[in-house]
This record gives structure tokens, C-alpha cells and sequence, in this order.
């Protein structure tokens, strides 16, 4: 279970980082191309409308950042200023960590529920009312997204389900802390793909000179 | 009082230990909540909103394309080139170091990654090749430092978000103080080398470095395309960060072939996992940014400074001190995002050009990611020589001192800053 809400946070961000990326490529290409002169291709180009490109990566980029603040929490990736409290000794340090993880946990949760009322008044309750056939009475529709005319309770709901992830993971990791002592670590010296140095073969920084010889 | 209350209650948070985003966010929570009749929900709106801009997303962007060009073999080519071009000089691979972390910057926007790019390649071979591994490892940790200063940079796309200032005009004003302060660290090097008497590397033919060239040339053309993108009006700066990133992308899988298409989810989630966490501190930066301005702080502060008489030079002095103290606690994103919005409106009210400001604070940060205890340029360093972070301090002492003097030129000397993005019309002259 665990295994599939990991999984399924990593795939979120990582497509999301990918398709955005691709989008704004495909967009930018599109704007250039469209101004080439091939008979047929040209006209089914300036067919195609990219204009809602840009907020469809924005939008894409803030459910990546929601998210992947939670993965992040995960990772240990969130950095404090440690100076202090390291130099503190055991136990007192590990009581910080506690409050710095719960105060995360709170401030999470406090802004997934601000998040959560938010959509629910801009149109989330009329939509889910109007879903089940219930009687949505005089609740007004909700506000729709310049470009994407798709309600923006759907975008903005990002907030509350990220922070409420956040919350979690950061319960999670406090839990993994208070039982073992570990906190995860986020390591900036070791980067993937990089063995350790001893053990990459050194490139030849000077493969001309033998030529001359 | 106000002012009094909300930094005391950010420091306090700040030093038990939480991320800074969290004590950002509880700052503005609970002065909000306890304090003032600003409705609460309307945080909720500002969490999303607060990186509702296209500009910012020039930073994930980056990121990736940074993370290919890192992984991809980008950086081994530019390392060979870079030797073929200065090797031959006193301190050869040393010079080399330098020219290939400002190559490399040219593309990368981050420091770290250009320390982790260069010095995993090129420490080991200079140790091989006889150097001390003290001198390499002081080389390459500050010359990665260039990486913010030479665009594209990712600390300059944060300045410009807090600041309302053109992210091309920044981009085009780090160019020349990047290659002054590259000139300047290979001077130093090139002279402790001489007077160490450090190994020289063979001197290689045109023929030769016209194949490094072309060797290196899918990297090195991305400072065109990113650069000359902005310029021409082709890209937006965002645009030109997502075009990079695909470009970085076939270079490092389709043409080097040093990624195998199964690594690009990896990198993908790196890159997710780093941009997610800047995202979340610019959110809650722009939060307390919100806090800020709703209660005048930046405008009070302003007046009392001018209140004290203190001229330009003065200023600009206390400034340097602020944010070279302030890198002895965080790392430069967070220091940008929350000093720039208090000292920027100073800043502007005794003249100084907004792009001029960027760029002495970005060359603070750099400065600030060379020395302990949070310089991130040295723990990156001292991952892959394995060598204590003191001893690494001692090591890049004469680097170190160098940035300083270039600090000081950069603050005291504005068309070093600005003389290019005038000459270029993306900004207009100071009166």
C-alpha cells in the first residue's frame, strides 16, 4: 500500500517535469515552423492553437511543486539552518528535530485545510453536488481558467492535496526519526551516475598529444 | 515593533532546525492569524498564486537541462577542450579548471552542480597528473562558484521574481563580470602554480584543440542557443530554459550516448525532487513577501536607513556585510528571497540600478557557497575528495580572497554590471 503511494508520487513528478518540458518545446517549435511556407503543412500548422501552452506548464509545474515537496520531505531535501543545533547535544538536538518535523507537519496540515475550504467554496462543492444529482440550489458555478476555460477548483486543488501529503510525510518521517534515530538525508556531494571518483577510469586529457609523437 | 516581532519570530523558528520554507510560512501564519484581520483563508489563494508566473518556471527548466548536461557527458567534453585550449600554461590542469567550470557555468545555472560537473572528472586526473589534491580541490570549488554568475543562472531568475526586474537584462549583465572574475581566479591559480612550480601539460596542436572543439561542440552551442534565444527576442528567458533542456537531453542520450534512455526517469525525478523544493521556498517567500508589504516593512526600513544619512557608499557596504553574514546560515535561494525584497527598495530610493544590485548580490551568494559553515560549493567538494571541510577551507583561502577583491570591484564599479545590457538597450542608463 505504502509501495503504491511512494510509486505513485515519484511517476506524478517525474511525468510532470517531462510533459511540461515537451509542451513548451512542441509550443515554441510550432510558433517558428508555422511561419515556413510549405503548402498544405503550413495551413494545418496555423490550424493548431498552442496559446494555452503556458498555463498548462504553470499549471503542470505547481501540482509538481505540491507534490514534489512532499516527495521532497521524503528525501530530506528541505533545508534548515542547522548550524545551531548541531551543536547541541544529543538529546536536546533530537527534541528540535521532533518540533521542526511537527511544526512542518502543522503548518502543512493548517494550509491543506485553508486549501481545502478554498476550493470547496470556488465551485468544488457545486460541481460534486451537481455530480451526484444532488440539489446544488443556489450555489453559483465556480471560476474557470483563462485559457484552459477548466475550472480553476480543479487546478487550485493542488494546494490541498499536496500540503495534506506533505503532512503525512511529514508525520511519516518523524515516526521513522522518534523509532530509530534516522532522519533521510539528502546528500548534495553524491550525484546519480557518478561513482565514487577512485573508481572512474580518468579520461585522457590529452589524447593529442600522443599524435604528435 | 511589528518588524521587531516578525524577524524575531522568522530567526527563532529558523534556528531550531525546520526548513525555511516551514518557518517562513508559520511566521506569516501565526502573525497573521494573531495579530492582524487579514483573512486567513487568502493565504491559501496566495500559496498557489505565489508561483503563478511564467518566469519562474525557468527554473525547473534549468534544472534539468543542468541535470542532463552533468549526467550526459557534456562536461568531460568541455574539460577536454578547456585543456587543450590553456593546459600548457603554469598550473595547466588547474587553468583548465577554471575555463571548464566557466564553459560549463554558461550552460548551468546552478554552482554546486558545476563543482559536481567538473571536479568529479578533473580533481582525480590533476591528482594523478601531480598536483596537490589541495590546490585542485580550491580551484575547482570556487571556480564552480561562477556557475550563478554566468548565465544562465537560477539565482538570478529568484532576484528577478522578487524584484519585478528583466531576467534578460540580468542574464546579459553577468556575461562580463563572469569572465573578469574567471580571469581573475586563473590569474591566482596560474600564479601559485608558477611559484609552486606545478606540472604543465603538453602543448597541443590546433588541429588538436580544433577536435576538442568539435568534440564539445553540442555543449558549447547551448550558450547560443540560450543566450543569443534571449537576446534576439527568438525565446523568453523560460523558453529558452525548456529548449536547453531538450537540446541537453539529445545531446546526452542521442549524441554522446553517455545516458541510456532508461536513466531519463532518474534524472527526471532528480530534477523534479530539486525545482519542487526551490518552488516550495518561493511560495512561502512570496508569502512573507505578501506580509511584508501588507505591514510597510520594506518602506520603513527604507526611510530609516535615508534617515540616518547613510550615502551610497555606505549602503552598498552595509549590503556586502548583510549578505556575506547572512551565507554563513542559508544557501543563497532563500538568502535572495527574503533580503532582496527589504534591501532592493533602498536600493532603488539612493539610485542604484536594479540589475547592478542583482548582480553584487549574486556575487555575495557566491562568496557565501565557498566557506563554511553552509557553503555548499565546499561540501560538494569535500564528497569527492574526500577531504575534511576545513582543510578544504584552508585550500581555497587564496581563491577566496580573490572573490573578495572582485566583490568589491563589482560593488564599487557599476558599468561592469551594467555597461553591456545598456550597449545592448535592455536597460536604460543611470542617471
Amino acid at each position: 500500500m505504502m509501495k503504491v503511494l511512494d510509486h505513485l508520487e515519484e511517476w506524478l513528478i517525474s511525468f510532470l517535469m517531462g510533459a511540461a518540458t515537451l509542451i513548451i518545446f512542441a509550443a515554441v517549435l510550432h510558433r517558428y515552423a508555422s511561419g515556413v511556407p510549405i503548402p498544405g503543412v503550413q495551413d494545418w500548422m496555423l490550424g493548431l492553437n498552442f496559446s494555452w501552452a503556458q498555463e498548462l506548464c504553470i499549471i503542470m509545474f505547481v501540482w509538481m511543486a505540491k507534490f514534489g515537496a512532499a516527495y521532497g520531505v521524503r528525501t530530506g531535501i528541505h533545508v534548515g539552518v542547522d548550524v545551531l543545533i548541531n551543536r547541541l547535544n544529543e538529546r536536546t538536538r533530537a527534541k528540535f528535530i521532533i518540533f521542526g518535523l511537527l511544526a512542518g507537519a502543522a503548518f502543512t496540515a493548517i494550509v491543506g485545510t485553508l486549501g481545502a475550504t478554498f476550493v470547496w467554496e470556488n465551485g468544488a462543492h457545486q460541481a460534486i453536488f451537481k455530480l451526484f444529482g444532488l440539489g446544488t440550489g443556489d450555489l453559483p458555478e465556480g471560476p474557470t481558467t483563462p485559457d484552459l476555460e477548466m475550472p480553476t477548483w480543479i487546478v487550485y486543488s493542488a494546494v490541498p492535496l499536496g500540503s495534506y501529503l506533505m503532512c503525512f510525510r511529514f508525520l511519516q518521517v518523524t515516526w521513522g526519526f522518534v523509532r530509530t534515530g534516522e532522519l533521510p538525508h539528502h546528500d548534495q556531494s553524491k550525484v546519480e551516475g557518478i561513482e565514487d571518483v577512485a573508481d572512474v577510469a580518468p579520461p585522457d586529457l590529452h589524447p593529442q598529444a600522443k599524435d604528435q609523437k | 515593533m511589528n518588524t521587531f516581532l516578525i524577524f524575531a519570530l522568522l530567526v527563532a523558528l529558523m534556528l531550531t532546525g525546520m526548513p525555511i520554507s516551514i518557518s517562513l510560512g508559520l511566521t506569516v501564519l501565526s502573525f497573521l492569524f494573531f495579530l492582524t484581520q487579514v483573512p486567513i483563508e487568502s493565504v491559501a489563494l496566495k500559496l498557489f498564486t505565489g508561483i503563478e508566473k511564467f518566469e519562474i518556471m525557468a527554473i525547473p527548466f534549468f534544472i534539468l537541462a543542468g541535470n542532463f548536461l552533468t549526467h550526459g557527458g557534456v562536461a568531460k567534453r568541455m574539460i577536454l577542450f578547456a585543456t587543450s585550449m590553456v593546459g600548457h600554461f603554469h598550473g595547466g590542469l588547474g587553468l583548465a579548471g577554471v575555463l571548464a567550470c566557466a564553459l560549463f557555468a554558461a550552460v548551468s545555472g546552478s554552482s554546486p552542480a558545476t563543482v559536481v560537473a567538473i571536479g568529479a572528472i578533473l580533481l582525480p586526473a590533476m591528482v594523478r597528473a601531480g598536483f596537490p589534491k589541495r590546490f585542485g580541490a580550491g580551484v575547482i570549488t570556487t571556480s564552480g562558484a561562477l556557475g550563478i554568475l554566468i548565465p544562465p543562472s537560477i539565482v538570478m531568475v529568484m532576484y528577478s521574481v522578487s524584484t519585478n526586474t528583466s531576467v534578460g537584462a540580468l542574464f546579459m549583465a553577468g556575461i562580463i563580470p563572469g569572465i573578469v572574475l574567471a580571469t581573475m581566479l586563473g590569474m591566482t591559480t596560474w600564479y601559485r602554480a608558477r611559484s609552486n612550480n606545478y606540472p604543465r601539460q603538453p602543448k597541443v596542436s590546433w588541429a588538436g584543440r580544433l577536435k576538442a572543439f568539435r568534440d564539445s561542440f553540442w555543449g558549447l552551442a547551448l550558450i547560443v542557443i540560450v543566450m543569443g534565444g534571449i537576446y534576439s527576442g527568438l525565446f523568453t528567458p523560460t523558453e529558452a530554459a525548456a529548449m536547453s533542456a531538450v537540446w541537453a537531453f539529445i545531446a546526452a542520450v542521442f549524441i554522446y550516448k553517455d545516458l541510456s534512455l532508461k536513466d531519463v526517469p532518474r534524472v527526471l525525478l532528480a530534477s523534479a525532487n530539486m525545482s519542487a523544493m526551490l518552488l516550495y521556498i518561493i511560495t512561502n517567500a512570496m508569502l512573507f513577501s505578501f506580509l511584508m508589504t501588507h505591514e510597510n516593512i520594506p518602506q520603513a526600513m527604507a526611510d530609516g536607513m535615508l534617515g540616518t544619512g547613510v550615502g551610497l557608499i555606505g549602503f552598498l557596504l552595509i549590503a556586502n556585510i548583510l549578505l556575506l553574514a547572512a551565507g554563513n546560515f542559508m544557501e543563497p535561494s532563500s538568502i535572495v528571497l527574503i533580503l532582496a525584497p527589504i534591501l532592493f527598495p533602498i536600493a532603488m530610493k539612493l539610485g542604484i540600478d536594479p540589475v547592478h544590485f542583482g548582480i553584487l548580490m549574486v556575487v555575495n551568494m557566491e562568496v557565501g557557497m565557498c566557506h563554511p559553515p553552509v557553503g555548499l560549493n565546499l561540501y560538494v567538494a569535500s564528497g569527492i575528495t574526500k577531504m575534511g571541510i576545513t582543510e578544504l577551507t584552508v585550500a581555497t583561502w587564496p581563491w577566496l580572497l580573490t572573490m573578495l577583491v572582485f566583490l568589491v570591484l563589482v560593488t564599487y564599479y557599476p558599468p561592469l554590471s551594467t555597461w553591456l545590457p545598456q550597449q545592448l538597450g535592455m536597460i536604460t542608463a543611470v542617471r
